[in-house]
């Protein structure tokens, strides 16, 4: 056995998307000594984790999890994060990569303290897509109040105007107009896809009449709604009239299981739709809720507690059958929803305030596929070709699943990647 | 749904099913979400959700009898929806079929025309009767009228100078032919239909889909009279949104044969009471009624036939060829037996006339047993229903 701790020559490990799985992938690899690229294509690291209010197993906030992760990544000097950042084009083979990355301009520098003055003095306004769209934001912002790195973005949108306006508000010389769109070449011998999942697009579900009907919404914008640094500071509230809602359904499978859209189950909407149950039954004792569903798949000792305690609450109602067919009730704003209880054989139509899409996940890299040799399964998954070697998926960018599977399945991948690495 | 029901399943069921068309329906996980896209599924146990876990158990007995299956009219919006490709609508018609051929009578003739290998037979039966027609008319034409006049009668209906194709097959035999089988039909729809009855009304009440609890004859034929409209008007069909296409050329079938059937029956009348043999002029309305019909049979069934094809997500199996090969063959034979006599041409209008007849055999002898039977059991299903009740 070779006493030689360092790391081998054979090159670093570049993780692709800078979530839970690919910070966990990161973290692994560079605490033993590896050297990691992390590359982000937001501007701030956390993923779809940080848009959560409360995550499972634990119902932890997303603080919990990420702020310990972003501690490691600053103590770390071997993990180089890149925000802003996109694979372009990968080629080369395992052990041997080099990685075409474009970096958007963030049009803010290390300077940038995170004072806010800049987002005091902009104008204009740019839609909040971590809110889904939910909100507006100013064009100068903060992706969010866990944003890692803590730094302002300038919208490319932002005008003249505005420009010289944020650009005279900073005190530390942070805002340079003049970043322009850079392309790297990067040369690594591991590559983790670490790209993560996007809610599917509810709009297609076309007899669910999301986009139709203001007061059916998803299970993400729900998730946004009830964070405490979401469009609506925690309240969980129907958008067309802002009111409490007193009756909530929820529509499990919207999208997943089905072949119009994706025909794999998603994993986690199940839960989601159950821990959704909690926070509505917090906020609001009196509400009813209803759950629709086909079967519900809650996997594991835990997960079948959950929902064992959950079944035990009077105000929360299982329907065994699919939502098909919604309306809106007209002047009211209520969502009127059709289905067949399967147990009693009988046709159900039912109003209620706010019906909730438990969407699932589609993985990014199904949608916008990187320029690499990867392979993908029927379900735009990637799948590991441990043979081959090399590249490998982790998290939601490999199958559906939830934040503990996928940092089981991240730490894997990082050992599968520092494999190729020594292997050379 | 507390009482114990044994579940007892019918491999062999599921089996005939599938080649019936229905070969996705193990893909069902019983979302429902069929129940609620049928535009005409009722309230209270809505269709066809029941229905396909019944099949994919192979629970015959849940589904011969159950005249649900026959208020479908298979306009696809439930396979549309269906998240598992499953396609319950194509799975309700395979199921009907079963049906047909489980109440027709007798089983050898049930089992032949569901067979594909069969089909050389079923034409050969006719094929080979009217060929023996036609040698008896062509070369017995002297015996057979001495034959007649013995009896008062007169055995040519054909004229000398103009083509008549009761010169070819005598109109005599044809009728001789035709009158018997249509009683034939008719008693075995009759034998069938009891069954059918007293099934679906059990059915209805053991999973209480009716209000009623005996079948009052009156009532029953009441609900006939009520539904009637309804089909006429296409009015279920018409509901559905996926398919309805099909319901234009449905209803151009249905009305083509209403029109031949009047025609048929007219005529029948005029040679036999008033003694006029055809060909009958070109300006009489009752030949404009049949011009009409034959054309209107011939472009419904052409448009049906191109709609299956063009369908890619529907199944269409040999049940439902058979049907549309056999009404396109009789609306296109027909209409060449009179182009063709038109034209002068003698042999020709005999030999497409010899076709024709083949296919209104077939159409006639085997009606029980083919898809066709869905006329006789839907317009019943349907009436039940109205009868029952069933919302």
């Amino acid at each position: 056995m070779t006493t030689d701790k360092s790391a081998p020559a054979g090159g670093s490990i570049m993780v692709v998307g800078g979530g839970i799985s690919g910070l966990t992938t990161a973290l692994e690899a560079a605490e033993v000594g590896y050297e990691v690229l992390l590359i982000e294509k937001e501007p701030s690291l956390g993923g779809r984790v940080s848009q959560l209010k409360q995550y499972f197993p634990k119902l932890c906030p997303p603080t919990c999890g990420l702020e310990i992760n972003y501690k490691r990544v600053k103590d770390n000097p071997r993990i180089k994060v890149i925000t802003m950042a996109e694979v372009e084009k990968v080629e080369g083979n395992a052990g041997n990569y080099t990685v075409e990355v474009k970096i958007s301009p963030r049009y803010v520098n290390e300077n940038c303290t995170a004072c806010g003055e800049c987002a005091k003095v902009c104008e204009s306004e740019i839609s909040n897509e971590f809110n889904f769209g939910m909100d507006r934001r100013k064009a100068a912002y903060l992706p969010h109040n866990m944003a890692f790195p803590m730094r302002y973005v300038m919208a490319p949108s932002m005008g003249a105007d505005d420009r010289e306006k944020c650009k005279e508000a900073c005190k530390y010389d942070a805002i340079d107009f003049d970043m322009q769109e850079k392309t790297l070449d990067f040369k690594v011998g591991a590559i983790v896809w670490a790209t993560g999942w996007k809610p599917y697009d509810a709009a297609r579900i076309d007899n669910l009449g999301f986009g139709r009907y203001q007061n059916i919404i998803t299970n993400m914008m729900l998730e946004r709604m009830a964070s405490l640094n979401g469009p609506t500071q925690g309240k969980i509230l129907r958008p067309s009239d802002d009111k409490a809602p007193e009756t909530i359904a929820f529509a499990q499978c919207a999208g997943s299981r089905d072949e119009n859209h994706l025909p794999y189950c998603s994993y986690i909407c199940c839960m989601a739709s159950l821990k959704h149950a909690t926070y509505l039954r917090e906020q609001y004792p009196d509400a009813k809720i209803y759950i629709y569903y086909i079967d519900l798949r809650t996997p594991g000792r835990k997960y079948e507690n959950f929902y064992s305690n959950l079944k035990k609450d009077e105000n929360v109602f299982f329907i065994k059958g699919k939502v098909a067919e919604v309306g809106e009730e007209s002047g009211t704003g209520n969502v009127t929803l059709v289905a067949e209880d399967t147990l009693s054989g009988e046709k159900i139509r039912q109003t209620v305030d706010m019906l909730v899409l438990a969407t699932g996940m589609q993985p990014n890299a199904s949608v916008d596929k990187p320029n690499a040799d990867l392979k993908y399964n029927a379900d735009g998954f990637i799948v590991n070709d441990f043979k081959k070697g090399g590249m490998f998926a982790a998290g939601c960018a490999n199958k559906p699943a939830d934040v503990v599977t996928s940092n089981q399945n991240a730490t894997g991948m990082a050992l599968k990647a520092i494999q190729t690495l020594v292997r050379r | 749904m507390s009482e114990k029901y044994l579940v007892q399943p019918d491999l062999k069921f599921i089996d005939e099913i599938t080649g019936f068309g229905a070969e996705t329906l193990k893909k069902c996980f019983q979302c429902a979400t069929c129940s609620v896209a049928c535009p005409i599924a009722p309230e209270n146990s809505p269709f066809p959700r029941k229905e396909m876990i019944a099949a994919s158990w192979g629970l015959k007995d849940k589904l011969i009898g159950n005249g649900d299956i026959w208020l479908c009219h298979e306009c696809g919006d439930c396979s549309d929806l269906c998240p598992r490709g499953a396609r319950p609508g194509d799975v309700l018609s395979a199921v009907r079929y079963a049906a047909i051929n489980e109440y027709a009578q007798p089983k050898i003739l049930a089992n032949a025309v569901k067979d594909p290998q069969k089909l050389p037979f079923l034409i050969a039966i006719p094929a080979i009767w009217f060929a023996i027609l036609a040698y008896i008319t062509m070369a017995g034409g002297e015996t057979m009228t001495k034959l007649f006049h013995n009896f008062g009668l007169e055995w040519s209906h054909g004229g000398h100078d103009v083509i008549a194709h009761a010169n070819f097959v005598s109109t005599w035999l044809v009728d001789i032919t035709f009158v018997p089988l249509a009683a034939f039909v008719v008693i075995i729809f009759a034998l069938s239909l009891k069954n059918f009855i007293s099934d679906i009304h059990a059915n209805a009440v053991a999973e209480g889909k009716t209000d009623k609890t005996t079948i009052d004859p009156k009532g029953f034929l009441l609900a006939i009279k009520d539904v009637l409209p309804v089909i006429f008007k296409h009015d279920k069909f018409n509901e559905c949104e996926a398919n309805q296409d099909r319901a234009t050329a449905h209803m151009m079938v249905l009305y083509a044969f209403i029109g031949l059937f009047v025609v048929t029956n007219i005529f029948f009348v005029v040679l036999y009471i008033f003694h006029i043999p055809g060909p009958y002029s070109q300006l009489n309305p009752v030949k404009w009624l049949a011009n009409i019909s034959g054309a209107a049979l011939v472009i419904g069934s052409a448009l049906m036939i191109k709609n299956r094809l063009s369908k890619k997500d529907q199944v269409s199996s040999y049940k439902d060829w058979y049907i549309l090969g056999l009404v396109f063959a009789l609306g296109a034979t027909g209409l060449l037996t009179e182009m063709t006599r038109l034209a002068g041409s003698e042999y020709l209008t005999y030999f497409m006339y010899y076709l024709h007849l083949i296919a209104i055999f077939n159409l006639f002898a085997f009606l029980p047993f083919s898809k066709m039977a869905h006329l006789v059991y839907r317009v019943t299903a349907m009436a039940y229903a109205s009868y029952g009740n069933r919302k």
